[in-house]
């Protein structure tokens, strides 16, 4: 473990907010070039996670390790400049801007200097929309499209920033399965044409088993398991946060009088 | 350039060669409305970049001008000249925007519209009890021109609109601007402003900053045309009142919206409100209530969205 292609390292981060645990001592890393799986029953801890990571909120302790510097004290925008983003699992976007100025305002602030300068910042942002496939909807104002175009629109924001590290939180939910389908064709294709690492956060096991190359599990705050798809898929663990403890008993029985 | 630009500039030049040659045409009582209007114009173009693009509502924002007017008339008491001292009175503006600022501005939401207003309380009693220096509550006076009154309100008019020019101007270069889009998306949404790599306290700070430096001029301008200035006045809260409506009225959030919005109230006041003296504040009232249920977007709003309605059933056509 770590060496030299780690990009990111969660590490004994926790965020309690009064009593409550919501993410309770996780440890996981995140190799360059990578779809990790974040996945876990609502409530789980995935947000707060993706929160903490991203600057949003301060943790109640432990460490976020970015290409070697400890970032868990900076704020949400120093972090968005060093290459580490998100969307949002309730889509936020600019109200009262087109989808293009969207995507502008992320070129502009994002990593790459040379889009601090408006020409270049424009273009950029005109090849992106045209790449994640927005381009009859740019001078839509943004409360003027569907959800799966906003969606859509947030994951073009966040690639005008040009990040190493993405969080895709929940960016699936509400879309149906022909929107699923083609969302995760889209990811797959970007992530491969822009040397993307990605952590794709999912309530729904069965959509992150074809595009994760490895699996985190969180339930009530807690890393439960970690491994590859097929790994995490058979963990008793997993199956009995998911469907409850009588199922995953029952489960269990079946399999050993089989 | 697009053709639909060129004659919008064409259209602007000649309304701007319209007012510098209209004081001409009019009684010297009129000059003076009209220089007021203009100088409403600029302080609701400060209020427009915090509130109309930003959306942090700057309600204490007459301390500005109160800043601006006091720095110009003391300065001028010690014998400063007056281009002397209208910088003084704008860094003033500026660095007390910025003290201010800096902590009131790291908050999220309206605990800075409230904070405005103490902050404008506590300058203004300030100024009415350091006597020595301000003159106290009883007011300061300042130079007078020694020319004919015409003359001199002549001077103020084309002063007062050459600084509405510019602030109006400075605005449209600040929005179009990687800050402007900036403050916008403050606005839009904070949270995912913040996500995308905007330092959105600092933006918020120099905004503040900005808009202080318009308000502060118009304070200057204010104090010597007036030539006696009193803390109550200079620094009272109606002037953001009506501000806001002005700016409401005319469309938050857009270039020449403070302008349109400061021509209709004050001629407004200058026509009905005379008729009513006593119910002036009742009419304002009833106006703020009229434009949030009738005109939420103000007149150039609505004039733009009527134009752009337009504009796609014209694309539409096409693409059909
Ligand atoms: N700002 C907050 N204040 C208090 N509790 C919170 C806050 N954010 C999240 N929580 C709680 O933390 C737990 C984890 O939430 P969240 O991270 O949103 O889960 P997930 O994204 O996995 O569904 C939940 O119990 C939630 O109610
Ligand atoms: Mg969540």
């Amino acid at each position: 473990m770590g060496g030299n292609n780690t990009i990111l390292k969660i590490m004994n981060l926790s965020k309690h907010f009064g009593a409550l645990k919501a993410v309770d001592e996780v440890s996981f890393e995140v190799k360059k070039g990578e779809i990790i799986g974040l996945i876990g029953p609502n409530g789980a801890g995935k947000t707060t996670l993706t929160n903490l990571a991203t600057g949003a909120y301060s943790k109640t302790d432990g460490k976020v390790i970015f290409k070697d510097l400890d970032i868990s004290n900076l704020k949400p925008y120093q972090i968005a400049r060093m290459g580490l983003t998100r969307t949002f699992q309730v889509v936020k976007p600019l109200i009262g801007m087109t989808v293009e100025e969207n995507v502008l305002v992320g070129s502009l602030y994002g990593r790459d200097k040379r889009n601090t300068d408006m020409k270049n910042a424009s273009k950029r942002a005109k090849e992106i929309i045209k790449l994640v496939g927005l381009e009859s909807k740019k001078d839509f104002l943004v409360s003027d499209i569907t959800l799966p175009d906003l969606k859509k629109m947030e994951f073009a924001r966040v690639l005008a920033m040009e990040p190493e590290v993405v969080f895709l939180d929940e960016v699936m939910a509400g879309l149906n399965p022909t929107e699923v389908t083609e969302a995760s064709i889209l990811v797959k294709k970007i992530r491969l044409e822009k040397d993307l690492t990605i952590v794709y956060i999912e309530h729904i096991m069965k959509a992150v088993m074809g595009i994760s190359d490895r699996i985190v599990v969180l339930h009530h705050g807690r890393k439960i398991v970690e491994g590859t798809p097929q790994e995490v898929v058979n963990d008793p663990a997993v199956v009995e946060a998911y469907l409850g403890k009588r199922y995953a008993k029952g489960i269990k029985e079946a399999n050993n009088e089989g | 350039m697009s053709n639909n630009k060129k004659v919008n500039i064409f259209l602007l030049i000649i309304a701007v060669v319209l007012f510098i040659f209209l004081p001409r045409f009019l009684s010297g009582y009129m000059v003076r409305v009209i220089t007021t209007i203009f100088m409403y114009a600029v302080i609701a173009q400060g209020m427009n970049i915090m509130s109309g693009y930003m959306g942090y509502l700057p309600f204490g924002n007459a301390m500005f001008f109160g800043i601006g007017a006091y720095v110009t008339a003391i300065g001028m008491s010690k014998g400063l000249p007056f281009l002397v001292v209208v910088p003084l009175a704008a860094i003033t503006a500026i660095l007390f925007s910025i003290l201010l600022g800096l902590p009131v501005l790291r908050l999220r939401g309206h605990y800075f519209a409230i904070a405005t207003i103490g902050m404008s309380a506590a300058i203004l009693s300030v100024v009415k009890n350091a006597t020595e220096i301000t003159g106290g509550a009883m007011g300061t006076t300042l130079p007078i021109i020694d020319k004919d009154p015409s003359i001199v309100y002549n001077y103020f008019y084309l002063a007062m609109f050459g600084l509405m020019v510019i602030t109006t101007l400075s605005l449209y270069f600040i929005i179009k601007s990687r800050f402007g889009f900036g403050i916008r998306s403050i606005k839009a949404n904070e949270e995912a402003a913040i996500s995308m790599g905007i330092n959105t306290t600092y933006h918020k700070v120099v905004a503040w900053a900005i808009s202080a430096l318009f308000t502060s001029i118009a304070g200057a301008l204010y104090a010597y045309w007036m030539s006696f200035i009193a803390p109550d006045e200079v620094f009272d809260v109606m002037i953001a009142v009506n501000t806001v409506v002005i700016m409401l009225i005319g469309g938050a959030g857009s270039i020449l919206g403070p302008i349109i919005g400061a021509f209709i109230i004050e001629l407004f006041a200058e026509v009905a409100w005379s008729a009513f003296l006593e119910y002036h504040l009742a009419a304002l009232g009833i106006i703020i209530i009229i434009i949030v249920f009738f005109v939420p977007k103000g007149v150039s709003g609505t004039i733009a969205d009527f134009i752009k309605r337009k504009k796609i059933r014209a694309r539409k056509r096409v693409s059909i």
